[in-house]
């Protein structure tokens, strides 16, 4: 087995306007390797969901081929999909997804339904990842009694329910206030960084983006040559007085109010 | 264990839009309350309808049996002085419910104002002796009552019978009991005469006033000890007090022996009967007979509108079946319609939903087993539903859904005779069936919801199986 998490090859997508064609994505070459936490980014309409969803299997290329942790899944049948994103792809939105009728773990353990483990071990390796995440507390919760943030965290729970070879977060942070978006970003590169977890981000935020190991940019559908080391860094500010602080401040240096971070996160 | 994940989803799911799902339940076993209902009423109307028709074949039969009785049959009564007699009596109109046309409670029909006139019992022999005979069966029949002189307002006075009772002697042999009509048939107590008895009599209820004996009691006649053997019904238009005992033994206490006042003589079939009447009357020459042709036509008229009746009572169950049939389809047609758009308009609104499952890994099938499971859930509440408002409601949702059906629904049937005037069919009475659904019948309907509300959600939940996740998930 290669150490490749995913490859993507002259991967094209056409979408079709009416009589209009539109190119989403052009000539896309991408190695992510196992552990890697890449970041891409782009203005509105480069093309990014569009990449992610063709990388999730959620949508098929036109030309080009994809594959997951070695295996071409732009050859498997659409009948065989489900099985790649339930056991090799976890998803995260920006809009977190969640069932509303069902509670955190429940939520966290939809993924393993139809696995071969047993109601037990759903119900605690659910338990378990909302450990992981800080959220053991509000468990039995439903999401609409869950802050965003800490619906955010189950939907990452939910993601890393199979152990999938790789998690694409889709503008993960884009419905969250400054705060939880640290929270949020943090959280992902410990999961990265703790677990191994390979994952592709997809957002516009810079400050957000910056805190993969691995930064492409997309224009237009196509993957710009130029690409950054990120820096585990993000450019955070109180959300109180707008002064720049640092990742692990308790206070603000300039207005000295409790900022309240997750010293776990 | 694995699916029972879906099971509780499903039961969650149903249970989110409490006020659809109720709605739906209501309009749908309100369907299915139909569905119970109209097949419980056409049931219970073809059972009335059996009932009925047996009863008009039954009656029919017995108006059969008196054509052709009537057609063989010759009365012969002494001629002079009768003035009522016999065939002379009102015919065709007024049939006494219950009874036949032969006078009351079906023995033999009595004379009326009969001056008492005999004919030598020798008669008998010689009529038996005539070629064409089948049977001649002589009655012997006397009124005894006390004679009172009235004054007219004319200044003159007539001297007439004031009636008490009448003894009507009958040959009781078990052939001649059993084959013809000579005893009365509406027995209420007791037993009917049979071959052999002597010293015994049977009263009709009305005599039995007058003689102050019931059942098993003496009665004194003419000086005579009897015992009251059976006690008929006595529904005869004149009410007269009739007391029937063996013909031998009416002649000995009336002091008439050797004495017949009519006899009824059958031809052996109906092409002889004009002759054996020429070569009867050339008998005697007292003899009038009466060969019941006038009769004929109010028989044959009572038998029309029982064969009319039945016909139509028939052509309104097939109709109502019909209508019965259009109903259900309706009601199933609409059963799956309510289904399709609700489980269509919960597919649509939640396609997002659909699309995250799908991201999450879940199949197509996964998808469509999640939705028909709804569906088939939403349906068997309201097959439970239905089939409980279906068993309260049945008897008064049929009726309110079928139309009734001529006889079935009534307990007699009116006719308008030829003559203009009201006949009451008698023997067609029916106790009212109600429509009460079988258990078969419930469980069945039951089952017919569960594979409506299956068959409903086949579309939805295919459309939804099909859904693109990518799609679904942009949907807001």
């Amino acid at each position: 087995m290669s150490d490749l998490a995913l490859k993507t090859e002259n991967l094209d997508k056409l979408f079709k306007l009416g009589k209009r064609e539109v190119r989403a994505l052009s000539d896309v070459n991408l190695d992510i390797e196992k552990g890697d936490f890449v970041s891409i980014m782009g203005p509105s309409g480069s093309g990014k969901t569009t990449l992610l969803n063709v990388l999730g299997c959620l949508d098929k290329p036109t030309h080009g081929t994809v594959s997951l942790d070695g295996v071409n899944v732009t050859a498997v049948p659409e009948k065989a999909l489900h099985k790649t994103r339930k056991h090799t792809v976890g998803f995260i939105f920006q809009t977190f997804n969640l069932m509303p009728w069902l509670n955190a773990v429940e939520n966290v353990e939809l993924p393993m339904e139809g696995t071969k483990m047993s109601k037990d071990e759903r119900k605690k390796r659910a338990r378990e990842l909302l450990q992981m995440v800080g959220l053991s507390q509000r468990a039995e919760h439903r999401p609409h009694k869950l802050s965003a943030g800490e619906q955010q965290r189950v939907a990452i729970a939910r993601a890393l329910a199979n152990n999938p070879a790789i998690v694409l977060a889709d503008e993960p942070t884009g419905n969250l206030d400054a705060k939880t978006k640290y929270e949020i970003v943090r959280l992902l590169s410990k999961l990265n960084t703790d677990q191994g977890t390979t994952i592709i981000m997809v957002t516009h935020d810079r400050q957000v983006g910056s805190r993969a190991s691995r930064m492409l940019f997309l224009n237009d559908g196509r993957l710009l040559k130029k690409e950054r080391k990120g820096s585990h860094f993000m450019q955070l500010t109180c959300s109180h007085c707008g002064k720049e602080i640092q990742p692990d401040d308790t206070f603000c240096a300039g207005c000295g109010k409790k900022l309240g971070l997750d010293k776990e996160g | 264990m694995k699916n029972l994940g879906v099971f509780t989803r499903a039961l969650r799911n149903v249970s989110r839009r409490k006020i659809r799902v109720l709605l739906v339940v209501v309009a749908l076993s309100l369907s299915m309350a139909i569905l119970v209902s109209i097949p419980a009423g056409i049931m219970a109307n073809q059972e009335a309808a059996k009932e009925l028709k047996a009863n008009y074949e039954a009656y029919l039969g017995d108006i059969q049996e008196e054509i052709k009785e009537a057609y063989t049959l010759l009365e012969v009564r002494y001629a002079s002085g009768d003035f009522a007699g016999g065939g002379g009596f009102p015919e065709v109109g007024s049939f006494p419910e219950g009874g036949g046309f032969f006078g009351g409670g079906g023995g033999r029909r009595p004379g009326f104002f009969r001056s008492e006139n005999f004919f030598n019992e020798s008669l008998v022999l010689e009529i038996e002796a005539l070629e064409g005979t089948d049977a001649v069966i002589p009655f012997f029949e006397k009124t005894e009552g006390t004679n009172q002189t009235i004054s007219t307002p004319f200044g003159t006075s007539i001297e007439m019978l004031i009636p008490d009772y009448t003894i009507v002697g009958v040959v009781l042999d078990n052939q001649i009991i059993s084959y013809y009509n000579v005893l009365p048939n509406t027995i209420l107590e007791g037993r009917n005469l049979e071959e052999g008895d002597t010293g015994t009599v049977l009263l009709s209820l009305n005599s039995t006033d007058y003689f102050g004996a019931g059942m098993g009691d003496p009665v004194d006649i003419l000086g005579n000890s009897f015992t009251v053997v059976g006690i008929y019904d006595e529904t005869d238009i004149l009410g007269l007090n009739r007391v029937y005992m063996s013909l031998s033994e009416a002649q000995v206490i009336t002091g008439c022996e050797g004495q017949v006042s009519s006899i009824d003589v059958y031809a052996t079939n109906e092409n002889v009967v004009d002759e054996l009447a020429l070569e009867i009357s050339a008998l005697d020459e007292n003899i009038t007979i009466t060969t019941y042709e006038t009769r004929l036509s109010g028989i044959e008229f009572r038998a029309e509108m029982a064969e009319e009746n039945l016909e139509l009572a028939e052509a309104t169950l097939s109709q109502t079946q019909a209508l019965a049939f259009q109903e259900i389809g309706i009601a199933i047609v609409a059963t799956s319609l309510i289904v399709l758009f609700t489980m269509l308009y919960t597919v649509r609104e939640r396609t997002k939903e659909i699309g995250v499952l799908k991201a999450i890994g879940f199949s197509n099938g996964n998808i469509m087993s999640q939705f028909m499971l709804e569906g088939v859930m939403i349906s068997a509440i309201a097959g439970l539903v239905g089939v409980v408002i279906g068993t309260i409601a049945a008897p008064v949702l049929s009726t309110a859904l079928l139309p009734p059906i001529t006889g079935i629904n009534s307990n007699s049937v009116n006719v308008t005779s030829f003559v203009g005037r009201q006949v009451s069919l008698p023997g067609l009475s029916l106790s009212a069936t109600a429509a009460i659904p079988s258990v078969e019948l419930l469980l069945l309907v039951f089952i017919g919801a569960l594979l409506l509300g299956a068959l409903g959600t086949l579309y939805p939940a295919w459309r939804a199986s099909r859904t693109s996740p990518m799609e679904a998930l942009r949907h807001e």
